[in-house]
């Protein structure tokens, strides 16, 4: 075992580079998931996020991802979009299964505020975790238009124009996080270097 | 045994320099006060690497010890500066971005006191007018010779239906008004922008600081002068214009010249010309002002903006010799490192030739002729050798964009 | 939340411009040079703009946009030339995270909004829109500020927002690289009148010019570049410009 992460390439919607280059400068050697016979070959996984959730889950099943995401034991990261569909149903373009391995659905954001949420944000961390040591009060880049409604495994909450909602959760081995470590600077690297630790 | 050419004496051979978007059908300056329709044009050299005369000449510049033309200017300058609060030096223009460059430089870098002076255009443009203002807003006073309306229009006319060049009576005055009053408020030292000799005209030219005084002036009698085509004898004799009006458009006596003690220098000697620099120091030295949008005929914003029949003029080149804006605004551009040769072909490809929809109203209407005579007109002075009508559409039979038989 | 302090290349390849009125070609530097510098002074987001590939119609180039995504942790927003969904997808396997969109979506067809707001989310999706005053009201121009559109800008804000983008990048023909400031007024607009984050560039001289736009538009960002490019002053300095003297309204 190498410590190696795995990143699921989900086709078209993405920019998995970002996550890879932040991965790797955390101190984390990557490998692209392109099939279910790259899982046995990484110790973590992380979903990244791009795209709508009802295009992600279809590209996870076209690629016939779905069911070696379940199966994983291992630490997996979901990345906004990548957190998202870790949840029972998403209501983006009509509704949506998702992963079901956290109870809660995704709906839209519903706040005075512009949306998409777009910019830089802080987190209040409700139930520490090894993932946001040491980056507890930290701001990190959010780019989204939907939010986790999850009423278990609330790591961080952040607040939008008067509105709170789920920017972090955690349950067994499954870390969410709704903003991008990857475009979060310092902050954002230390926290992708503490899931390179676990 | 003579050389086969085409109309206007152009090469048959249509030939593109290797370096920049020109090609050999490029007419140089002309003495426009002897201009007929059956003149043969000298057209742009090209070296036997391919390589055209303006590129040659812009390589030589890089050579230049600019310092050293700065110290030139200087002792001109010292040598005509006045200490008396009188204006020392004339600048010509209408508040383009080089008469802007020109009068700013003199004034804050060289301490000189311009009188700024303007042959007007025909046809002012709103951007036109606006840069003017903005052009005197900026501390100077200006002397403008308003043409007698009636003969510049009557002049325009016929420019362009006897030559396809109804820009013709602009240069004219453009060349000869900053001599004329050089002498008349006895101030020696005219001082323009650029040279055209930059854009393609004997690299001679550019070795000395003075415009050859054969543009402006000359010993001749009015038989032998031609304005619009037309004898000016006949413009007296059969159309009722008056000397005191043509002689505005005449060159200037060199006696006259001579005792004034009139220079006519040009700033592009003794200052590295690049048109987008000057742009840029115009937009931060001055309330100048870019196009609206981009000039037709053109990809560009910030040359030549100011008179509505300069829109004519770049369709009739493009008429007689192939050549529109996009082509001599990207050679240019490609010429001073802004855009490589490759991007001047696919600008010239995507715009050369535009027909000028936005003012040919305007411009019909002031010579007093229909649209159907405009297109009437400009057929008379298409050049066989350059056109092939293609499914009752006229296509350049040789454009720069299908050279070495690309698409 | 804090307006972000977004430093803006225009690039024409290999170098980054900076044009006055959307013209000119004067070279400040190199695209991941710059990039790292800013990201160094703690820029919150980059913007890419290839501003020549729809006036030259041509492809954007790859090489320059992906060495600056090589080391670049803040979000990086590229465009330039984008005209169908291959073109987009080839921005984010680049490295970028959002696609910028304006001549095409403007001139030919603004469905390109919708299609890749559905494939690659709303949020990834930014219309670029460069407005210039005419006849009273502001107009939508493309190719580098050099061709007219007829579509007002107010009107196309708030239709690229019905088609799902995400975000506007708003700028100045009249304004931009002439350091006199920003077009308020017209930022005050298009922020009210939309429901998406507008990101504000083009005519920012001091810090005082982008203090008086924040607080009289509150924009979600504000794009900085001829203060940036010129070494007028750094993204550290205007932040601690604006943390000690911007009075946002209650």
């Amino acid at each position: 075992m190498n410590n190696t992460i795995g990143i699921i390439n989900y086709g078209i919607a993405g920019n998995i580079h970002s996550v890879k280059k932040a991965l790797e400068k955390a101190g984390g050697k990557t490998l692209i998931i392109n099939g279910p016979s790259d899982f046995p070959l990484v110790d973590k996984l992380v979903i990244p996020g791009v795209g709508s959730f009802k295009g992600a889950m279809n590209e996870l099943e076209n690629h016939a991802l779905i069911g070696s995401i379940k199966k994983f034991d291992k630490p997996i990261l979901g990345i906004c979009l990548g957190m998202q569909i870790l949840a029972e149903l998403g209501f983006e373009f009509g509704k949506t299964k998702g992963l079901s391995l956290i109870e809660a659905e995704v709906k839209p954001i519903l706040c005075d505020g512009k949306i998409p949420h777009m910019g830089f944000n802080r987190i209040y961390v409700k139930t520490p975790n090894k993932l946001l040591q040491g980056v507890e009060n930290e701001e990190f880049y959010f780019m989204h238009s939907y939010e986790m409604v999850n009423y278990t495994n609330i790591s961080a909450l952040t607040k939008y124009n008067g509105h709170t909602f789920v920017s972090a959760i955690y349950k067994e081995n499954i870390y969410g996080v709704q903003f991008h470590p990857e475009k979060s600077r310092k902050a954002g690297i230390k926290l992708l270097s503490n899931f390179v630790k676990l | 045994m003579n050389k086969l050419t085409g109309k206007y004496g152009l090469p048959l051979e249509v030939k593109f320099c290797k370096k920049c978007t020109m090609n050999n059908q490029r007419p140089a300056s002309t003495i426009e006060f002897k201009q007929t329709d059956k003149e043969k044009k000298q057209t742009l050299s090209f070296g036997v690497d391919g390589v055209c005369d303006a590129c040659r000449y812009a390589e030589m510049k890089k050579s230049i010890n600019w310092q050293e033309r700065h110290d030139e200017l200087e002792n001109l300058c010292d040598k005509f500066r006045r200490n008396d609060g009188r204006y020392d030096v004339v600048v010509p223009g209408s508040g383009g971005k080089d008469s802007v460059q020109a009068a700013h430089i003199l004034k804050h870098k060289y301490n000189m006191n311009p009188i700024l002076i303007t042959w007007p255009p025909a046809l002012y443009t709103d951007i036109g007018r606006r840069n003017f203002d903005a052009w005197l807003d900026a501390g100077f006073a200006n002397y403008t010779y308003n043409q007698n309306k009636k003969l510049h229009r009557f002049l325009t006319k016929s420019a362009f239906l006897n030559l396809g060049h109804p820009f013709q009576p602009f240069i004219l005055g453009q060349k000869n008004l900053a001599p004329r009053l050089s002498v008349l408020l006895d101030i020696p030292l005219v001082i323009f922008g650029e040279n055209e000799a930059e854009y393609g005209n004997a690299i001679e030219d550019n070795e000395k600081p003075t415009r050859d005084p054969k543009y402006y002036s000359a010993e001749v009698s009015i038989q032998d002068l031609i304005l619009g085509g037309v004898p000016a004898k006949d413009l007296i004799d059969d159309f009722g214009f008056k000397l005191s009006d043509l002689e505005a458009y005449f060159p200037v006596s060199p006696y006259e010249i001579e005792k004034t003690g009139t220079e006519v220098h040009y700033l592009g000697y003794y200052v590295k010309w690049h048109p987008q620099d000057v742009y840029y120091y115009s937009v931060e030295n001055s309330n100048f002002m870019p196009n609206d949008h981009r000039t037709e005929g053109s990809f560009s914003k910030y040359s030549s903006l100011d008179d509505k029949i300069d829109w004519l003029h770049y369709h009739t080149t493009t008429i007689k010799f192939g050549i529109g804006r996009a082509t001599y605004d990207s050679a240019q551009e490609v010429r001073n490192g802004d855009i490589t040769r490759a991007e001047g072909v696919a600008l010239i490809k995507r715009f050369d030739g535009e027909f000028p929809q936005q003012y040919i109203d305007d411009c019909c209407n002031y010579m007093g002729i229909t649209m159907q005579q405009y297109h009437d007109t400009i057929e008379k002075f298409r050049s066989p050798h350059l056109w092939n009508k293609i499914n009752n559409k006229w296509e350049l039979s040789h454009p720069i964009w299908k050279e070495n038989g690309s698409k | 939340m804090t307006v972000r302090i977004i430093a803006k290349l225009d690039v024409k390849p290999p170098y980054v411009v900076k044009p006055v009125h959307f013209e000119g070609l004067r070279k400040v530097g190199i695209p991941s040079e710059l990039a790292s510098k800013y990201y160094d002074q703690g820029a919150d987001e980059l913007f890419y703009i290839d501003i020549v590939s729809s006036l030259y119609q041509r492809e954007i180039l790859d090489s320059e946009v992906e060495r600056v995504a090589n080391n670049l942790f803040i979000p990086f927003a590229v465009g330039g030339g984008v005209k169908n969904i291959d073109d987009c997808a080839k921005i984010f396997r680049m490295g970028a995270d959002k696609v910028v969109i304006n001549t095409y979506a403007v001139q030919e067809d603004p469905s390109i909004i919708d299609r890749a707001a559905k494939i690659f989310g709303s949020q990834a999706v930014v219309v670029n829109i460069e407005a210039k005053r005419w006849d009273g009201r502001w107009q939508c121009y493309t190719d580098c500020g050099r061709i007219q559109s007829n579509k007002d800008v107010f009107d196309w804000a708030n239709e690229v927002e019905q088609r799902g983008a995400g975000e506007i990048l708003l700028q100045s023909v009249d304004s931009d690289g002439r350091c006199r400031g920003y077009d308020i007024e017209l930022a005050e607009k298009v922020v009210d009148l939309t429901n998406i984050p507008v990101v504000v560039s083009s005519g920012a001289g001091s810090l005082e010019d982008i203090k008086n736009l924040i607080e009289a538009s509150n924009p979600s960002g504000v794009a900085i570049a001829s203060l940036l490019h010129y070494d007028r002053t750094t993204v550290q300095e205007i932040k601690q410009y604006l943390n000690k003297n911007l009075v946002m309204p209650v």
